[in-house]
């Protein structure tokens, strides 16, 4: 149940967003409709029964890819003494479609006109999201004996909606009607069939053979059930643990994606509903946070962000050669090239991510295979960051966007405008370099000497490249800590002056492990202090800066996967209580979201408002939220390869009772993992 | 008047090699539609080596455009991708390998690249 009164529902990157009743009728306040390929395909969708609209009494989404809403004649402010009852049934997969059944219960017959509105507005996503709405081409409408067919047409991009009916229905340009006549206790029923159709000249659809599943109801529904019956099962003491696990598991199977180029193989999308696509960063990191639940998900991550690596200079896309993509849409404004998306290669993290990736896929899975397929594409990524990245020529990863009208700013995972900072709220000038974004490359480095080592035959490499790592790392440790706070600063300037706010960026350090031992105790401190630490998770800027806003999208908010990172690197350094207590947290703060957390909520104490407030227009489910309750539990449970065996060093707080989690999945087979809550957290929260 | 795209294909039968293909395997064949006339190319790629030919036989991707577009694609001054979402150009049968095979088409000649600051001018 979505929290702006939204119903959706979807597979791969169909969806349909709308009200309660069932009902599209879009604005650019509310956008609702039935979306595929990144073009709203419906933005008209309205039911009427003698011309009035219905009211919803209940609706049930029952899978994210069905949903049913029961309705009566009337709007909510009238005295609701229904004869009549309405049940639409409705499924996405593929294509769209709605069951409309009618149910008479009065004692005489009676003569019902039934409407549907339908249109379609063909925005781009991008139109919907920044509410733009100037349409190049035309929208056209034909009327046929047996569809309506709604179209836009620019030069050879053609879209078309294609609306058919099971019982006889009078189609008009603008929706469709039935009369009817029902006896007492008769029911009428009809299917509606809404095809999304992506024409070329030759009459062929741009997704054909690239479907994951069957689309078919019965399809979607083996599909989940083989998935979930696939992945680990979560026993405990703790209902809404277990039930959050499971809505994690199903919200991941709902973001699955199948790209067009890789015949079927699916990939975690970032979320729903603005970024149902392919993201390097959003893929990598969702990747890292399930590997020890779904891995065969990494797999498909790396093979086709490898597949569609940098391979040349394109400045309008922000392309270099070895460098991992950031987006990829096909919506009009891409296929025009007034968006960048085809796909757009923006981000400085998703390419020492990647190799990060490969290296902990195969810690985990033993795919020695894949390490070797991808070596060249991992050496290109690690050409890309010291060659193409260092813009200052001192070693550090830094962005500066070439496309200066539709590129990214930021180019790391905080990529609002304003989310790098000095401490006087200034913003600094480009290139700029994010702490967090070293400490990936660092690791990176790292792990490709072992993976150069161990599989690649090239010892050499694996030396030049732990060389290189340990003197980023001296570097680093002398360039971006801030002296008076003890921390790492945000971000440098091209002069080397530090962004020296305290943000959530530091604990991403800790998970990479650049940062020194000694430091370490300081970084966890800040991390679950009082400027931090809201007593829900950790916000991604501290109390007391400048620019400090609880509802600040990048400079204040906590981001559930953000946090998940965070208690990783905790306990990377042995700080088992405080990712305890992060962990802890977020997982109290999913109980308020039905195990479904937001892409963020706000930064405002936990003592002040009692439950995380959502961010306003945080989407849902957005993978990298549904991947965090997974990472917190490999992390409390202290889930880690080692020398091919799985070892479990649990670290609980005393409320979570006790935790058993069976058949994970790696190169050991499959292995349980038991654990019972022993930490007393009172200790650091005090 | 056709220079770009002689050029791109006769540059990869010289090469004879592509690192970039090395996983990929197929025959990819390229219609270039004009009036009545369509002329063909055809790569048959097996891991890296490629053969190039004009003959118009079954292949396992078929993409289908303008001269002048592909002109313009083989010259970097237009984009593949963009292209087959703009339905400027048609793919038929394994979209994988296009997407693979896009890769070797070359940048954007405008494009300047990364800019690096190693020798910064002193405000």
């Amino acid at each position: 149940m979505a929290a702006s009164g939204t119903i959706r529902i979807l597979d791969g990157n169909t969806f349909v967003v709308s009200e309660d009743t069932g009902d599209i009728e879009a604005t650019p306040s509310e956008p609702t409709g039935l979306f595929s390929l990144d073009t709203r395909f419906l933005s008209t969708w309205v039911l009427k029964v003698n011309d009035e609209r219905l009211n919803a009494l209940s609706y049930d989404d029952l899978q994210y890819y069905e949903a049913r809403f029961f309705l009566v004649p009337g709007m909510a402010t009238h005295y609701i003494d229904a004869k009549l009852s309405i049940i639409r049934e409705r499924a996405v997969g593929g294509s769209f479609r709605e069951q409309i059944t009618i149910l008479n219960h009065d004692e005489k017959a009676v003569d019902l006109e039934i409407r549907m509105d339908a249109g379609s507005d063909f925005a781009d996503l991008f139109q919907v999201k920044d509410e733009i709405l100037n349409k190049k081409g035309e929208i056209y409408s034909e009327v046929e004996p047996d569809r309506l067919r709604l179209g836009y047409r620019r030069g050879n991009f053609v879209r078309e909606t294609v609306i058919s009916s099971s019982a006889p229905a009078r189609y008009d340009s603008q929706g469709f009607a039935y009369t009817i006549h029902l006896e007492p206790n008769e029911q009428w029923e009809t299917r509606i069939d809404v095809e999304t159709l992506a024409v070329g000249p030759g009459g062929r659809d741009l997704r054909i053979g690239v479907r994951a599943h069957g689309t078919e109801r019965l399809a979607l529904q083996h599909d989940l059930e083989k998935w979930i019956r696939e992945a680990p099962k979560l026993n405990s003491q703790h209902e809404d643990l277990a039930s959050t696990y499971r809505r994690s598991l199903v919200d991941l199977a709902a973001l699955r994606f199948s790209p067009l180029s890789l015949g079927g193989a699916t990939l975690p999308a970032a979320g729903l509903p603005w970024f149902m696509t392919m993201f390097g960063r959003d893929s990598i990191l969702t990747c890292l946070q399930t590997l020890p639940f779904t891995p065969a998900l990494s797999k498909t991550t790396l093979r086709i962000l490898a597949s569609l690596q940098g391979t040349r200079f394109d400045d309008f896309r922000d392309e270099d050669p070895g460098r991992i993509l950031h987006e990829m849409r096909y919506g009009e404004t891409a296929a025009f090239e007034e968006q960048p998306h085809s796909p757009y290669y923006g981000s400085v993290d998703a390419t020492p991510l990647f190799v990060v990736l490969l290296d902990e896929y195969e810690r985990w899975t033993g795919d020695v295979a894949l390490v070797k397929e991808l070596e060249q594409e991992s050496r290109a990524a690690l050409r890309w960051v010291d060659e193409y990245a260092d813009l200052v020529g001192n070693g550090y990863i830094w962005y500066e966007r070439r496309n200066t009208d539709t590129g990214l700013e930021n180019q790391c995972w905080k990529d609002s405008w304003d989310s790098i900072s000095y401490s006087d709220g200034r913003l600094p000038p480009f290139p700029r370099a994010t702490c967090e974004v070293q400490g990936y490359a660092y690791d990176a480095k790292v792990r490709a000497a072992r993976l150069a080592r161990e599989f690649w035959n090239d010892p050499a490499y694996a030396d030049q490249l732990e060389r290189e790592a340990a003197e980023l790392k001296q570097r680093f440790n002398q360039d971006f800590w801030v002296d008076d706070g003890e921390y790492f600063a945000l971000a440098l300037d091209p002069d080397g002056r530090q962004c020296d706010v305290l943000s959530s960026n530091i604990g991403h350090l800790l998970w990479s492990g650049i940062v020194d031992h000694d430091r370490a105790e300081k970084i966890a401190g800040h991390l679950v202090g009082p400027r931090l630490f809201s007593g829900w998770g950790v916000r991604t800027l501290a109390e007391g800066e400048i620019r400090y806003n609880p509802i600040g999208y990048h400079n204040g908010t906590i981001w559930p996967f953000d946090n998940s990172f965070i208690a990783w690197g905790l306990r990377r350094y042995g700080f088992s209580e405080e990712a305890a207590t992060i962990a802890s947290g977020i997982l109290d703060a999913a109980t308020y979201f039905d195990g479904r957390l937001p892409e963020a909520f706000g930064g405002y104490h936990r003592d002040l408002t009692k439950f995380p407030v959502e961010y306003p227009t945080a989407c849902s489910p957005q993978a990298w939220s549904t991947g965090t309750p997974l990472l917190l539990l490999r992390t409390m449970l202290g889930l880690e390869p080692h020398e091919g065996h799985l070892s479990v060093d649990p670290r609980l707080p005393i409320g979570m009772g006790r935790i058993e989690v069976l058949d994970i999945p790696g190169r050991w087979g499959r292995v349980d993992a038991f654990a019972r809550g022993r930490l007393d957290l009172h200790r650091l929260t005090d | 008047m056709l220079d770009a795209t002689t050029r791109f294909f006769e540059e990869i039968d010289r090469r004879g090699y592509e690192p970039r293909l090395a996983k990929t395997a197929g025959k990819l064949r390229l219609d270039l539609h004009e009036g009545p006339q369509t002329t063909h190319w055809l790569l048959h790629i097996d891991h890296g080596r490629i053969q190039v030919s004009q003959e118009d036989r079954e292949a396992d991707t078929v993409i289908g455009t303008s001269p002048a577009l592909f002109e313009d694609i083989a010259a970097g001054r237009e984009h593949g991708i963009a292209a087959i979402l703009r339905g400027d150009m048609t793919v038929a049968g394994d979209a994988r390998l296009l997407v693979q095979v896009e890769r070797i088409f070359p940048g954007d000649p405008e494009s300047r690249g990364p800019r690096r600051r190693f020798q910064r001018e002193v405000r």
